[in-house]
């Protein structure tokens, strides 16, 4: 069993193809259904995502405007539901805001790694050979090292900012998704009806429209799934860190670094944006054992 | 002295680490030394400044590591903290110039200074030192230092030595300015250079003639230093037997430090924490000094800021009263270039006032209204050295300007990218692309040099200077080359009060603030005078 | 097994290689000088060149890497540009103080982690199993530098019982595990265990229920042999499982500490890397990131060699 967090090993390991019966995404539906914990984070998740793409209109207040009067206001001060930051900004509006940055360096590479990591490993696992070799012994390079040292490093080198980090992230999530493709478009690659299909004389393209495309799309996308628990973490991290976005932009990670400095001072304050980012990555996790377990997806 | 190379575990590690064992032994277990006095500071640096000679981290490397271990020929005078620190004798006790040939100046050496190993100080370090910063075919010459150093002593071209205790300081040009260049550059020992063989060696176990000698570092750890008692300032010699040095660069884990009696002084605790250092009893501690928080705006051809109108309705929208609170009081509301107060601040006729109608008024001769804003961009760093609180600051700025006509964006940047920007003129292609018209980075300004010369003289344009803005006013000209020809100190002083009067009279930049350079201190530390400097003396500071 | 281990092994040289490349190239990645951390702001030209050269940064990059890659080979990792100091001296007190904290949070997860997990395999389907399975969900899913500021803000702020930075009244050097120093280690040990507990409880409860279920087991258990002889039949089975997730965790734990190392100012490679970054040190930057790196190849290697040696099976 292989986890999916920010300090374990990202090592995918293949899942077993097999033809799905009849009646499969009914089940799935009726599995989903039965299963309230899996429904309430959807619930939670949908309500964070809404609310950071309606922000404009959900938030009680402006984000940017900062107020010297009512800097550091406790949670629960009337007007402003979770306090306000070193600024005087309301927090909970900086929070909904927040997520917009947050999400989006979260969701952003994780689906360009599915995309680039996808087409390698499905390129390596057809081709075979010394493509093969190389795509393959390049992605063991990065595994060489844990990911958040590599997104650190590779985010460090470059320097702050949106599209570094989005680059650094989309860096660490490519070759896990990489071997996992690869490894799925070798087993289907050596399948009956494949290589029937090849021995017929099919073309190159067909086959992988028809036959590998079709399998090994799911494993794949099921598995990048299961990296946004580790996307938001790292991405927060990085923010955190001071080398995300810059202020005044909000963002979970940089809030929390920013309010970290009047933990003398608001300590509860400085908690709240992690605590954001806890629950929502808590929440991809339970969203992600769930849809496996009704996918009925083996690990 | 005893050193913890942290070279692995050699002979030289064990026999060090025995040593700082034992060391450590007697001074936790020896009851004749139970009562030692140890004064622990928290820095904001984020390593220990480098101990060979011209330290780095900024000024407080000066603070801590520069003026403790070592002596300028020129020192400063910390010992008040009601008038401007100004410069006293150093390891020269007196400098004159030539009459007849201003590039030509006779420094006479103090006599019987003695180094940390017991050498004597002489001419001869001195002209050793210049090698030091300048000939690089020296095999002791040290690029780091050199690196460090240039920028302080631009105008020295050669260094003589006429006997055993004087020496003559030649200089490019005439310039009043030498005994001020001189009171950055400290005088490691050459005897001991010559000893250990290399600067890196030197580092480690540094001999120079200050009031502290080095006992030991721990890179990114701490420094202990121990009192000089042969110190040759008698009046200066340390109270406190020991200090420790401990870079914190988190304000928040300073303050942590600080409350949970883990250091005794902490360094720029932040606003915020302010209230409850006070409410645990600690001391806080502020004085004016020569430092400037301001936007520097861009003279280039094209600029918003060329309008005379723009730069003085910018200077009276704002709220500099408001931004004080915001630094919970911790600063100094500007009046100008220099802290009120200051020995050159002159007297300027445009007072620098929160009068936002009548910055709207200019602002609207000027051609601008409420639906035609005056767009400009600030270049700002998200912290660094003396940059206070950047971003909230600006933020405040931000929204005062926005009432008067003004549009204000900001291209933020980390400090190193910031200092790194500011090294091309603002007309440089990259920063015409940005769209960056003004810039905020934080100045010593404790010298006629670093205060005036290198942001308004068109030959000091980076590279080479810090004139981003690329001003060049004949009036500042002539006034700063005046200041700069006049050898008599209250002359000069003079002089540049009329320089800076001018500059305050013609809004060349948008003063906001000075830093009060707070620390904290616990309880029981005693007897320290905040001087009106950079720089400070440990060596008055008592603990009970 | 002498085969193997070789064949491992060998396997590992192009890797440590590729290593070694990419922590040369990462760092040229950087937009800024990196000169620029060292430099006055208003330096001239020349100065900035001349400085570039006694650096030797005036070379090509191949060159400059192939003279890199012989240094390091050779135990030499340069100067950093910031201190001056050899960057390879800097390394093992920095390293010695994450290993540290990193084999005290794995000790602490191995041990509370291995009992909470196996209490959950045993009373498998139980509202014990739950509630563990719940924490492990949440001991994943808690951003460790979070809890850190939230331990902090309990401990430290609230209550004021215990301290929230460094290593102890003299630093990491003379370290001894006195009462100080270890009031000093109890925030950062909790906060980087928690991950690897969580990780560990969940490997260990999986390993006890499928040895539970075993037919072998069954019948001991039909027998009413219980007690000692499943719990060493499980532990047996559980071994291999759980010594991969915990060496591969102990490389996380030193990789992945930077942020809590960060929060607590620990002076250990997390915080040297961040002070690197944070003053475009290059040659400091590289130095600590091969040796994690390479330290992190090195743990895998072992890892598989004594899976290998554990369970035979896995030599393929």
């Amino acid at each position: 069993m292989t986890e999916t967090t920010i300090g374990s090993a990202i090592l995918p390991r293949a899942p077993v193809v097999a033809d799905k019966p009849p009646g499969y995404w009914l089940t799935v539906v009726r599995r989903l259904r039965r299963d309230p914990v899996t429904l309430f984070c959807m619930a939670v998740l949908l309500l964070i995502v809404l609310a950071a793409m309606f922000a404009p209109l959900v938030a009680p207040h402006d984000p940017y405007k900062t107020s010297m009067l009512k800097r550091l206001s406790p949670i629960g001060t009337p007007g402003y539901l979770l306090g306000t930051d070193e600024l005087g900004r309301d927090l909970l509006t900086r929070l909904i805001y927040g997520g917009r940055i947050s999400l989006f360096m979260s969701f952003t590479p994780v689906v360009l790694a599915f995309l680039i990591g996808g087409t390698l490993g499905m390129i390596a696992g057809f081709v075979g050979g010394w493509v093969n070799m190389v795509i393959m012994r390049t992605t063991d390079v990065f595994y060489a090292f844990p990911s958040i040292l590599l997104a650190i490093a590779i985010s460090g080198a470059m320097g702050a900012g949106l599209t570094n980090g989005l680059i650094s992230l989309t860096l660490i999530f490519i070759p896990p998704l990489t071997r996992i493709a690869e490894s799925v478009t070798t087993q289907v690659r050596s399948l009956p009806f494949v290589e029937a299909a090849r021995a017929s004389g099919a073309s190159t393209a067909a086959i992988i429209r028809v036959h590998v495309l079709s399998n090994v799309v799911g494993p794949v996308l099921v598995y990048a799934s299961s990296l946004l628990s580790v996307a938001i973490v790292v991405a927060s991290g990085l923010s955190f860190l001071g080398l995300g976005v810059s202020p005044p932009e909000a963002d979970w990670g940089l809030m929390l670094n920013t309010l970290r400095q009047s933990i003398y001072v608001a300590p509860w304050n400085a908690a709240l944006p992690g605590a954001v980012i806890f629950v929502t990555c808590m929440c991809f996790n339970l969203l992600s054992d769930g849809l496996r377990q009704a996918l009925d997806i083996q690990r | 002295m005893t050193t913890s190379g942290t070279k692995g575990r050699g002979v030289r590690g064990v026999l060090g680490g025995g040593l700082v064992a034992a060391a450590a032994a007697l001074a936790l277990g020896g009851p004749a030394v139970a009562q030692e006095k140890v004064l622990r500071v928290g820095m904001t640096a984020a390593d220990i400044p480098y101990a060979a000679g011209q330290p780095d981290q900024g000024f407080e490397g000066f603070r801590f590591m520069g003026y403790m271990l070592y002596d300028p020929l020129v020192l400063w005078d910390l010992s008040s903290a009601e008038k401007p620190a100004g410069l006293k004798p150093g390891l020269a006790e007196s400098w004159s110039v030539d009459p007849a040939d201003k590039t030509r100046w006779t420094f006479k050496l103090r006599q019987g200074v003695k180094y940390h190993d017991g050498g004597e100080f002489t001419a001869d370090d001195v002209v050793w030192n210049f090698e030091v910063a300048r000939d690089t075919k020296a095999k002791h010459y040290d690029p780091k230092q050199a690196a460090q150093i240039a920028t302080r002593i631009p105008d020295l071209k050669e260094i003589r030595k006429v006997d055993k205790y004087t020496i003559e300081i030649i200089t490019h040009t005439p310039t009043a300015y030498v005994p001020y260049e001189v009171s950055f550059w400290f005088m490691p020992s050459k005897a001991h250079y010559e000893k250990v063989g290399s600067w890196d060696a030197f580092a480690k176990q540094p001999v120079g003639t200050g009031p502290w000698k080095l006992q030991r570092v721990v890179p990114r750890e701490r420094a202990e230093m121990t009192g000089n008692k042969e110190y040759w300032d008698k009046g200066r010699v340390p109270k406190v037997d020991r200090v420790i040095l401990l870079p914190i660069p988190e304000a928040s884990a300073r303050t942590a430090a600080l409350l949970s009696r883990q250091v005794d002084w902490i360094e720029a605790p932040s606003p915020d924490t302010v209230p409850r250092l006070k409410q645990a009893g600690m001391q806080i501690i502020t004085n004016g000094y020569p430092h400037n928080w301001a936007i520097a705006p861009s003279r280039a051809p094209g600029s918003p800021w060329n309008d005379i109108r723009v730069r003085k309705a910018a200077n009276l929208c704002v709220d500099r009263e408001g931004i004080n609170k915001l630094l919970g009081g911790l600063s100094l509301p500007a009046k100008g270039h220099m802290p009120p107060g200051d020995t050159w601040f002159g007297k300027p006729t445009f007072e620098l006032a929160y009068k936002p109608d009548e910055a709207r008024k200019l602002m609207a001769e000027a051609g601008f209204s409420a639906t035609k804003k005056q767009t400009v961009k600030i270049a700002i760093s998200t912290s660094g050295s003396g940059q206070m609180q950047p971003l909230p600051m600006f933020e405040a700025i931000q929204a005062n300007l926005n009432e008067c006509f003004f549009n204000v964006t900001a291209e933020v940047m980390e400090w190193n990218a910031l200092t790194a920007f500011a090294r091309n003129p603002a007309n440089h292609p990259d920063i015409v692309k940005a769209g960056v018209d003004s810039v905020i980075i934080s100045r010593a300004i404790q010298d006629p040099f670093s205060a005036f010369d290198r942001f308004f003289l068109p030959n000091r344009i980076p590279p080479g200077g810090s004139n981003w803005g690329m001003v060049d006013d004949p009036e500042y000209n002539a006034l700063i080359q005046k200041a700069s020809q006049t050898f008599e100190l209250g002359a000069q002083n003079a002089v540049l009060g009329e320089l800076h009067a001018a500059l305050v009279n013609k809004a060349e930049w948008i003063w906001i603030t000075h830093d009060v350079n707070p620390r904290a201190l616990a309880r029981n530390v005693k007897g320290f005078v905040q001087a009106k400097s950079w720089f400070q003396d440990l060596t008055s500071v008592t603990k009970d | 097994m002498l085969g193997y281990i070789l064949r491992r092994t060998l396997y590992t040289v192009p890797i440590a290689l590729g290593v070694t490349i990419l922590c040369f190239a990462l760092v040229y990645l950087g937009p800024s000088d990196p000169l620029s951390a060292i430099l006055p702001e208003d330096a001239p030209k020349e100065l900035i060149d001349r400085i570039k050269k006694e650096y030797g940064l005036d070379k090509p990059l191949p060159i400059q890497y192939l003279i890199w890659l012989g240094k390091a080979l050779t135990g030499d990792l340069g100067t950093s540009i910031a201190t001056r100091r050899h960057v390879i001296d800097e390394i093992p007190p920095a390293l010695f103080n994450s290993l540290l904290l990193a084999v005290l949070a794995s000790m602490l997860a191995f041990t509370v982690g291995s009992i909470l997990g196996g209490i959950a395999g045993y009373f498998h389907g139980r509202p014990i199993d739950r509630a563990v399975t719940a924490l492990a969900v949440t001991g994943v899913s808690v951003p460790h530098y979070w809890l850190s500021i939230v331990l902090v803000i309990i401990f430290s702020v609230e209550w004021d019982i215990l301290p929230s930075m460094g290593m102890g009244p003299d630093g990491s050097t003379n370290f001894s595990l006195t009462a100080e120093n270890l009031r000093h280690l109890i925030l950062p040990t909790v906060a980087l265990s928690v991950i690897p507990l969580a990780i560990v409880a969940r490997t260990v409860r999986e390993s006890v229920r499928e040895t539970m279920n075993q037919e072998f087991v069954q019948a001991l258990w039909a027998k009413g042999l219980t007690g000692r002889a499943i719990l060493v039949h499980v532990a047996k089975n559980a071994a291999p499982t759980v010594l991969a997730v915990m060496g591969l965790q102990l490389g996380y734990l030193l990789g992945g500490s930077i942020l809590i190392e960060t929060v607590f100012a620990w002076p250990g490679t997390g915080l040297l890397l961040n002070n690197s970054i944070f003053s475009r040190d290059i040659p400091m930057l590289q130095g600590v990131i091969l040796v994690l790196a390479l330290f992190f190849v090195g743990l895998n290697l072992l890892v598989d060699i004594l899976q290998a040696a554990l369970d035979p099976r896995i030599q393929r």
